[in-house]
């Protein structure tokens, strides 16, 4: 059974990701895309949709919904709190705060993803100050201080959309907040990728202390983990992993808080297998979802977070709700 | 294996305990009583590493507690507390699997067959072998109490500090759990555990490390500690005696001092003993 659930795993990517590369405009057989993606240096139209226009997309929702799903995981083991996700760090409402009054102050459409970036960031940065205690960080007060400064950001959105002297203001202002992958290219991964890349180094090293804490803080300090060390470690990988999701995509919501939820039926709550299991779901349901917000209306586009949320939370409901046959042994 | 010397903890700005010498030995059970809040669970937090000592020092095998880093104190004393927390889908195997924590480097994810052995034996000693794969949220208290002691000896230490391990138990399991750790020390480990029991304390321990009034009072064997009038003072309760066949000693509580001393002759017959 465990075989077969990593071989599911595993397969997911993939076949997602050839789905993503098949929706769109102009239709492309299976043949044609592996042809051009064996082919990297040739030209042509189909050589450039396949290459800078569907493949970039497919990289950048899987690299969004793997990253979200990471930091959600991390968080919720860490903080023992099922309902955190990795927008608790007061990364998305930085970002959207920071990005609503760039685009009204006029700044580029080029330097958002930059300043969201770095406003997710520094918010992120100023809730683990105020979550410090000691040397070490206390949960209640992150989610408190997450919370709290998210109101206020989201506060802060909710008043420059209602000053906006332009209509274009509030709706690119709102596309951000629906999050969308649209007219993302190879620029903005590469751009947005060493973050990501640290990110997930720094969940990689924090493996073994969140399998630790799933006994609580008191017994993984008995066991020998450097428990504030973890915590920071860990803030510093979500935040890193949401920001850069901010970045590449706007909000996108559902991700960070459902996908754990998922992964940990299927992979169980060992951090090595959920975080790889976090990373397959959350990547392979975002590469699904923008193909599909690609086409139901196309040529228009659907942001991404909203089709999550309508598809999301009813299947999640159902699977997570639904009443359950318990066994007394775990499989394995 | 343990020498606390000159040691003084403080809980937020109180202080909490003072000038706390003592020595553990190789292979002895020790039990640590006195009454609620003056500091049982504080001194085995503190020799764990898990609460600061403001003043004095621990050693650990003559080295300063503070001196090691988590993991290499977490490979000399493992810390055996009962708290409950919800663990949501962790079988049994994998509970005791995090003692083998400290004897890992940050990258090294897999267990090893010294892991395997080690989490086999220690489910052994707790005779839970064949509750491995058990949920843990479905096992009883008595049970879970044993995978927490099973974990501490996963962490394979020479020393094994406890937090009331029988508290919450049945006579039964709880005497099962003493009768286990006694065994442990036989095999070389020491032990060093809180109970409120006294009798229990008198059944297991080698010696008995008494708390009160700030500081600890006395480090002796039960017939000489249990006897003594400084148990009486320290729980301001009177102690009646009653020596068993060979040498055992039982301690039985009557009523609190205020009430002795204000009950007509002949009320404390029909106190119900409580210790």
């Amino acid at each position: 059974m465990r075989t077969f659930k990593a071989v599911v795993l595993i397969a997911i990517v993939p076949a997602a990701a050839a789905a993503g590369m098949l929706v769109g405009g102009t239709p492309l057989t299976f043949s044609q895309i592996l042809s051009q993606l064996a082919h990297p240096h040739a030209t042509g139209v189909l050589h450039t949709i396949v290459w800078q226009l569907r493949l970039p997309r497919v990289c950048i929702a899987a690299a969004v919904g793997a990253s979200l799903a990471i930091g959600g995981a991390m968080l919720q083991g860490m903080l023992r709190n099922p309902l955190v996700d990795p927008y608790h760090t007061g990364v998305s409402a930085a970002a959207a705060a920071a990005i609503a009054i760039a685009v009204v102050a006029g700044a580029a459409t080029v330097t958002l993803p930059a300043i969201g970036f770095a406003a997710g960031l520094g918010a992120a940065v100023l809730v683990a100050a105020l979550a410090r205690r000691g040397s070490g960080i206390d949960s209640n007060r992150l989610i408190l201080a997450g919370v709290s400064l998210s109101a206020l950001f989201a506060a802060i959105v909710t008043l420059v959309i209602v000053r906006a002297q332009s209509y274009d203001y509030a709706t690119a202002i709102l596309a951000w907040l629906a999050g969308s992958m649209a007219g993302r290219d190879w620029h903005d991964l590469t751009v947005t990728a060493p973050y990501l890349g640290i990110g997930a180094l720094l969940a990689i090293a924090s493996v073994a202390p969140l399998n630790a804490l799933r006994i609580g803080e008191l017994r993984a300090r008995a066991v020998g983990v450097d428990v504030d060390r973890a915590q920071w470690t860990i803030l510093a990988s979500a935040s890193l992993l949401a920001a850069g999701s901010v970045a590449l995509a706007g909000l996108v919501g559902f991700v960070g808080l459902i996908v754990p939820h998922l992964a940990r039926r299927i992979a169980g709550s060992d951090a090595r297998n959920l975080l790889p299991a976090c990373a397959a779901i959350g990547g392979a349901l975002c590469i699904v979802a923008d193909a599909i917000c690609r086409r139901i209306v196309a040529p228009a586009e659907l942001p991404i977070g909203v089709l999550l949320a309508i598809l999301g939370v009813p299947t999640f409901l159902y699977l997570y709700l639904r009443p359950r046959a318990t066994g007394q042994n775990v499989a394995g | 294996m343990i020498d606390l010397q000159d040691v003084s903890l403080r809980v937020g700005r109180r202080l909490l305990l003072r000038g706390i010498e003592a020595q553990l030995r190789k292979g002895e059970f020790v039990a640590l009583i006195g009454p609620n809040g003056v500091g049982k669970t504080t001194l085995l937090r503190a020799i764990a590493g898990l609460h600061a000592v403001h003043a004095g020092t621990i050693l650990l095998d003559g080295t300063a507690g503070n001196r090691l880093t988590p993991r290499e104190r977490a490979r000399r004393v493992a810390f055996v507390t009962g708290d409950e927390i919800l663990l949501d889908a962790l079988a049994v195997r994998d509970v005791v699997a995090i003692g083998r924590f400290p004897h890992h480097r940050w990258w090294q994810w897999h267990a090893f067959g010294s892991d395997r052995r080690a989490i086999a034996r220690a489910l052994s000693a707790v005779r839970m072998e064949g509750f491995s794969g058990r949920l843990f949220a479905t096992l009883s208290a008595g049970e879970r109490q044993r995978v927490w002691i099973a974990l501490g000896l996963a962490q394979q230490t020479p020393v094994l500090l406890l937090d009331e391990p029988t508290s919450h138990l049945d006579v039964r399991v709880a005497h099962e759990i003493l009768g286990l750790l006694r065994a442990l020390t036989r095999a070389g480990k020491t032990v060093f555990c809180a109970l409120h029991d006294l009798n229990e304390a008198a059944a297991y321990a080698d010696r008995i490390a008494l708390l009160g009034e700030g500081t600890l009072l006395a480090l002796a064997p039960p017939a000489q500690l249990l006897t003594g009038a400084l148990i009486e003072r320290v729980y301001g309760i009177a102690m009646e005696r009653v020596a068993l066949s060979g040498g055992r000693l039982r301690v039985f509580a009557g009523a609190p001092r205020d009430a002795i001393t204000d009950a007509a002759p002949g009320a404390r017959r029909n106190q119900e003993p409580s210790a």
